[in-house]
């Protein structure tokens, strides 16, 4: 009987010139953003590993210098396009791209696409994100807005409930009906997008399989909570007109107002403090504490004190080391403390803006399914972040190494013009590379959006399966 | 024409007890309403930055000029003295930090535009100003992305739908209650009909964005009597936008369907024009012609730097020089007049970088400018920014302004450093002038 009901349901669809319409629509824009955004994201990744790999080969051939000189030269952090970014590039518009690496200072990422864009940029780029999460819950309102309330209308309802029909059949062949129309436009979807993932994809992020897998999943997910919410609506629904004006409302809340709304409303509930506030803290901060190229506070005559004690020295030219070597070092660690506890401060108040959106995603799954859409596609705020720290931490590296190649070699006496390395030197650094944190990282971050997901999924079945039976049959 | 103004005059009764078209305009004023403020409450938030940022400045020179006050003859102040009088040495601790902020124009708010994507102050000393201007007002980029809630937005997004809303039965709302037959026997035209339908809901929606309008004019406190120009530039564009859905949805009814697909097909119209089209611009044109890259600009001006830095003195000073004759005084050795004219030498380059940079991304907007007829939403939005001066461009010319301060600084510091002149009281007078400015 079940087969039959959801045999009857995608007949109907499928006969329905407007669902055929719309449905080859979205499949053209589908195929579309698949195709042109792989091309896209494969030729930024491919000018983004050049720059990356022109930047280091500088380094290399940056000819003989002290190597502090060298740290001031500094080196370039490019961040990668995750594959996945083809389908979903959330916030990629609006992080930047690149980063100067050199001594004393933490620049920012800069250069977002934004920035350079006009003001069209703000309309978004067509991905299959934005058909999954937008477009295609609107189609399944199209589809199933008069599954019952069409029944009831036509007097057929009363009958199929005559002939014994559990309303619980009836109502679940109907959702899988839909369902299975769903798949039919989502799968072939699926299996391009899988199609465009080559070698380039594997070698730059070794997780993209399980992530794509994870996808997948959480869209068929994200269309099934809308499937069998709108049938419920059409279960109970007085008439079509009513069912198909509630749901688009609903949709257009949730999909259009809401994800704006909710946003701006948490940068009330939490204020982001203003760049000029954030960068005067840290200059207050490093200003009580020792700085490389200021060796007159009392952190650094402290310092002086315990090199000295350390190597049994009573001035500084007596001492077999590199005395600024060791300042300049000090000094970094000092600002990187200062800038670590300032850079989380302001990381704490977007983590928890993001919350708020994530909590109401228990009221709107679409912001649970664009959450968990950006975060497994690389694009999110957590992936951002991972970037920039990643970069950071290669900052410090190079330059703790420069800093200790003067404190031990540079000897006290030479010259700072006189004391010269080469590309050998130059060459111990490894180029810096990044890679994109695993699945399981990435899901244990998103758990909310997950949960809220699965809320949606639990209520919805619980609700069709318990109050299938009071379904009006008029 | 008697009949006509019975249609009409029934039209606006039944529009006015119609209780879903009620809800429905109540929502769109209460949205629009939120907007007003939405974008009152940011553009106050960047104003009141932009007095912080001043007042520190302000702060921060009048301690500099206490300085200049210091009995000399006691060791200890000297340092102190020179500070404050040394053009190389100018500020309380490392060099004076100026700040140049944004003019907003009083309509900024109704239309917020790009502007949350750029700082609306920049903060800056003599030296290099390519090295300085690498910042960004700190912003969750879930923010950027969801954009603003400001009237433009009302206006570009949430309209079309109402008007969908209000046309869509225009003509099936007849038919479906079999009213249809009984008008079509009246000696009027069909097409009379509808328009006498039609024109109740223009006013509806005509009025209600004026009142939209004027209402953002008096919270956002800019006088209409004084901006009247701007206020008819404002309702020009708007009454554009709607005519143009009032056009569509007029084709929409004249194709004479049920009130269902002329709907979907609204709905579609305003998926495809404000949604779609501007989306599918996006991607072609970023895979197409993708930003150009900026590592061979940043690579370009380091080398330079280290350049500077790395070969003989007379490197920085043939070149500067040949540029700043006046300023040469034969001298090729100080380190302070090389230090400085280095400067200039980093700035000049990342000018001339900048500016091709600049042609570059102007070719590729220019590619969305020239399909941008298929994306009326996203034209309309960048026209109202455009007014307010809070698109890119708005930005650009900002920047422009803090070049344009930071050459004229220099025109009163560099004439001093290559004399090696300290600065006299009328110098200081001048840099407190621009300071207020």
């Amino acid at each position: 009987m079940l087969k039959l009901i959801i045999k009857k349901e995608c007949l109907t669809a499928l006969r329905d010139v407007r669902l055929q319409v719309s449905a080859v629509i979205l499949l053209i824009l589908m195929t579309t953003a698949v195709l042109v955004g792989k091309e896209g994201q494969k030729l930024i990744q491919e000018e983004r590993e050049e720059a990356q790999a022109a930047m280091y080969d500088q380094w290399l051939d940056q000819g003989n210098k002290h190597p502090h000189s060298a740290a001031h030269f500094g080196q370039f952090a490019f961040k990668p396009k995750p594959v996945l970014s083809f389908l979903d590039v959330g916030l990629d518009t609006y992080t930047g791209v690149s980063i100067f690496l050199e001594a004393h200072k933490q620049n920012e990422v800069l250069f977002s696409g934004a920035q350079d864009s006009n003001g069209m940029s703000r309309f978004g780029e067509l991905t299959v994100a934005l058909v999954f999460q937008v477009f295609l819950p609107l189609l399944i309102v199209f589809l199933a807005f008069n599954v019952f309330t069409k029944e009831r209308e036509d007097g057929t309802l009363k009958l199929v409930h005559a002939q014994g029909l559990p309303m619980r059949k009836l109502l679940m062949g109907k959702v899988w009906g839909t369902y299975l129309m769903v798949l039919l436009i989502y799968l072939p979807i699926v299996l391009l997008a899988y199609l465009m993932l080559d070698q380039q994809s594997a070698n730059l992020d070794p997780g993209i399989t399980t992530k794509f897998i994870a996808l997948v999943v959480l869209y068929a997910v994200y269309f099934l909570v809308f499937v069998l919410f709108c049938v419920l609506v059409s279960s109970f629904a007085k008439s079509s007109g009513f069912s198909l004006l509630t749901l688009l409302g609903l949709w257009i809340v949730s999909c259009v107002i809401l994800p704006k709304a909710t946003t701006n409303l948490a940068d009330k509930v939490y204020p982001t403090p203003s760049q000029f506030e954030f960068r005067k803290t840290i200059k207050d901060k490093v200003k009580n504490g020792i700085d490389g190229h200021n060796p007159s506070d009392v952190r650094l005559a402290a310092l002086k004190q315990q090199v000295l004690d350390e190597y049994g020295a009573s001035t500084i030219e007596e001492l077999p080391v590199n005395w600024s070597g060791i300042a300049m070092q000090a000094g970094e660690e000092y600002t990187d403390q200062v800038y670590d506890q300032e850079f989380s401060r302001i990381e704490e108040i977007f983590k928890r803006q993001n919350k708020l959106s994530e909590w109401v995603a228990f009221v709107n799954p679409y912001l649970a399914a664009r959450h968990l859409s950006m975060a497994l596609a690389g694009t999110d705020f957590h992936h951002h972040v991972a970037f920039a720290r990643a970069a950071e931490n290669y900052r410090r590296f190079f330059v703790k190494k420069m800093n200790k190649d003067m404190e031990l070699n540079h000897k006290p006496g030479v010259a700072y013009s006189d004391y010269n390395v080469g590309r050998e030197f130059w060459g111990s650094i490894a180029p810096f590379d990044y890679q994109l944190p695993s699945t399981a990282t990435i899901l244990s971050v998103q758990w909310r959006n997950i949960a809220a997901l699965v809320f949606w999924l639990v209520i919805l079945l619980s609700i069709a399966y318990t109050y299938a039976r009071k379904i009006p049959k008029l | 024409m008697k009949t006509l103004f019975h249609v009409l005059q029934f039209e606006w009764k039944t529009l006015k007890r119609s209780r879903s078209l009620g809800v429905l305009l109540w929502v769109f004023l209460g949205a629009g309403v939120y907007g007003i403020y939405f974008g009152k409450f940011e553009i106050d938030e960047q104003r009141i930055r932009i007095a912080e940022v001043e007042e520190f400045e302000k702060q921060q020179f009048d301690s500099l000029m206490l300085r200049t006050k210091l009995d000399t003859t006691i060791s200890a102040n000297t340092q102190k003295y020179n500070s404050a009088t040394m053009p190389s040495r100018f500020g309380l601790k490392g060099p004076f930090v100026y700040y140049v902020s944004k003019d907003l124009h009083p309509l900024a708010g109704l239309c917020l535009g790009q502007i949350d994507l750029f700082p609306a102050y920049y903060g800056f000393h003599i030296q290099a100003l390519a090295k300085q201007l690498g910042t960004n007002e700190l912003a969750n980029p879930m923010k950027l992305l969801a954009g603003n809630f400001d009237l433009s937005y009302v206006i570009v997004f949430l309209l079309p739908l109402v008007i969908v809303a209000l046309f869509y039965t225009v003509y099936a709302s007849e038919k479906e209650s079999g009213t249809l037959s009984l008008l079509r026997s009246e000696p009027i035209a069909l097409g009379m009909v509808l328009l006498g339908k039609g024109l109740p809901r223009v006013l509806v929606i005509l009025g209600l964005v004026t009142f939209l309008l004027a209402l953002g004019f008096v919270i956002h406190g800019v006088s209409l009597a004084d901006h009247f120009g701007l206020f008819f530039r404002w309702l020009w564009i708007i009454y554009g936008y709607s005519l143009l859905w009032i056009l569509f949805m007029g084709i929409v009814v004249w194709l004479r369907q049920g009130s269902a697909l002329s709907a979907i097909l609204g709905l579609g119209g305003w998926l495809i024009f404000t949604v779609i089209a501007p989306a599918l611009l996006n991607l072609f044109v970023s895979a197409q012609e993708p930003l150009p890259n900026r590592a061979e600009m940043i690579h370009a001006v380091r080398n330079l730097n280290d350049k500077n830095w790395n070969t003989p003195k007379s490197f920085v000073f043939d070149r500067f020089y040949a540029d700043h004759p006046a300023l040469n005084q034969g001298d090729t050795s100080d380190f302070i007049k090389w230090y400085y004219a280095s400067f200039t030498l980093l700035d000049k380059e990342a000018n001339r970088l900048k500016g091709t940079f600049e042609a570059q991304v102007k070719q590729r907007n220019e590619l969305l400018e020239k399909w941008k007829w298929l994306a009326p939403a996203a034209w309309v939005h960048e026209k109202l920014s455009r007014t307010c001066g809070t698109d890119r461009r708005g930005h650009m010319a900002f920047l422009q302004e803090v070049h344009a301060f930071h050459e004229d600084l220099k025109s009163l510091y560099y004439p001093k450093i290559f004399n090696e002149q300290r600065f006299t009281m009328e110098d200081l007078k001048k840099l407190e002038e621009r300071i207020t400015l």
